[in-house]
């Protein structure tokens, strides 16, 4: 199965990311932790640290630097240039931008490319994909069986949030995520510009905004707070099977 | 403005932009985020379906998009950039449209044109330019705002956010002659502000203060001064608009 997570910056993309595929390694299953933003932290969210995750090498880095010969498969790739996280998860770095005029970004390893070209195989693929709607858009069906878009119960966030579903929903199956939904109030200002879909709402949760503050797995730092079980009901869901607790 | 996605970069913007321009100064506001967010924080509503700019582009023989004859960054101000409360002059390069970037194209290789020969154009010369940019590197790496001599990253007391500032600033510290300097943002006391520090690695030109009113203009999408104008983060704000220009 292949997961992309969408949404506008700071709508908790990373954190959804980071905590379900843990969840759904927890359950026994493979995991591919695909990091899609040019800003890469899923290290952060998968509890590999902020230190270690600014040292990850980016696929494209590692092949532009001759790290990899002969055009190698994306397979090849991801086993040369992931890293490992917590409970089993493989983690890999698509790109990342670290000087001025980086160089052509259609030309290249694209984060698009490994999205597509890397296959399920048994394992399931979750991909961080990058703020705002281009990756949506770029997105060809068959890249992800499903997209988690992230929602706020802000202005902005939702606007980006619904466009994001009407842009996937024509593509692949769409789950919209109510993000931070600290009362009644905040679900109906998500109903009202996202109206007649299913929410799985994640609660405004302490243990996420102090696991945010610290560079921690929320997943770590407590595995029963409610917005981390909202995400590992989530991830239950995805796999299609009940986790063990 | 620059940083992490969320961190609180169009609040900020919007928000200096209106206190620039209540000191009297002529703002313009830069809008090169492809997503909603500066018209929101600057009250100027909600954005426009089609970018004013792209009435500017055509394409050349080769296909590729180019101002039209006669279009300078003043007249493409005068012409294309929209109104905003207190005097602000708003360009905007457009947002992503449902069907593609094909609608938008025109609007932002205009919009990148304009912006490159704003920083020459001596009509500019005593006007306050405020650029909202959108979340990470790519725009700062990539050279669309060559018009800042100063880069005003915003964090929030978040391990991530503070990654992104950090990573944004060293960027924007390889351009020539430019500056990047810190703010911290939606700040709950002293100890969030030595966290920030403790972070980026060094010390902040302003902290702004978690601030129900702020919050509440976020969730309606309006501006903070309209909404919340004696606010303890707008006031923080006007603060770091008088030390910007007193640096």
């Amino acid at each position: 199965m292949k997961i992309a997570v969408a949404g506008k910056g700071g709508a908790g993309k990373t954190t959804v990311s980071g905590t379900v595929a843990r969840a759904l390694a927890r359950a026994g299953h493979s995991v591919l932790a695909l990091d899609a933003d040019a800003n890469p932290m899923l290290g952060v969210s998968l509890g590999v640290g902020p230190q270690q995750t600014e040292l990850l090498l980016g696929v494209r880095q590692g092949v532009e630097a001759g790290e990899i010969e002969h055009e190698p498969t994306v397979e090849g790739m991801v086993e040369r240039f992931g890293a490992d996280a917590p409970d089993g998860v493989r983690l890999v770095v698509a790109n990342r931008i670290e000087t001025e005029n980086p160089g052509c970004q259609c030309c290249g390893v694209s984060p698009d490319q490994l999205l597509r070209e890397l296959e399920d195989g048994g394992r399931t693929v979750i991909c961080d994909l990058e703020a705002g709607l281009g990756t949506v858009l770029r997105l060809a069906p068959g890249n992800a069986d499903v997209v988690l878009v992230v929602a706020n119960p802000t202005a902005k966030a939702l606007e980006v949030a619904r466009r994001a579903v009407a842009i996937a929903d024509d593509k692949t199956e769409v789950i919209v995520l109510a993000n931070r939904v600290r009362d009644e109030a905040d679900l109906d200002a998500i109903r009202a510009v996202i109206p007649d879909r299913e929410l799985i709402v994640i609660p405004e949760d302490a243990t996420i905004a102090s696991a945010d503050r610290d560079g921690v797995a929320p997943i770590d730092l407590d595995p029963y707070s409610p917005g981390v079980k909202a995400l590992v009901a989530l991830a239950d869901r995805l796999a299609g099977s009940p986790v063990p607790a | 403005m620059v940083g992490k996605g969320g961190a609180g970069k169009s609040v900020i913007s919007g928000t200096m932009a209106r206190v620039l321009a209540r000191d009297g100064n002529r703002v313009l506001a830069l809008d090169s985020d492809l997503l909603p967010g500066l018209s929101m924080s600057l009250g100027a509503g909600s954005d426009p379906t089609q970018p004013p700019l792209r009435e500017a582009a055509e394409k050349d023989e080769d296909g590729r998009w180019r101002l039209k004859k006669g279009i300078g960054p003043v007249r493409a101000v005068k012409r294309y950039a929209t109104d905003a409360p207190d005097g602000i002059r708003l360009l905007q390069c457009g947002k992503t449209p449902l069907e593609g970037m094909e609608p938008i194209m025109g609007s932002v290789n205009a919009f990148y044109r304009v912006v490159h020969r704003l920083a020459g154009a001596r009509a500019f010369a005593d006007w306050a330019l405020v650029g909202d940019l959108p979340a990470g590197p790519r725009q700062v790496a990539f050279g669309w705002a060559p018009y800042a001599d100063i880069f005003v990253a915003v964090v929030q007391p978040t391990a991530q956010s503070a990654l992104a500032a950090r990573r944004v600033a060293r960027v924007a510290r390889m351009r020539e002659g430019a500056r990047a300097v810190f703010v911290a943002n939606r700040v709950t006391g002293p100890a969030d502000v030595r966290h920030v520090e403790e972070l980026v690695g060094e010390s902040v030109l302003a902290a702004v203060p978690a601030d129900e009113g702020v919050a509440r203009a976020e969730r309606l999408g309006i501006a903070p001064l309209d909404h919340a104008p004696a606010s303890p983060a707008v006031a923080e704000i006007e603060r770091l608009v008088a030390a910007l220009a007193g640096s």
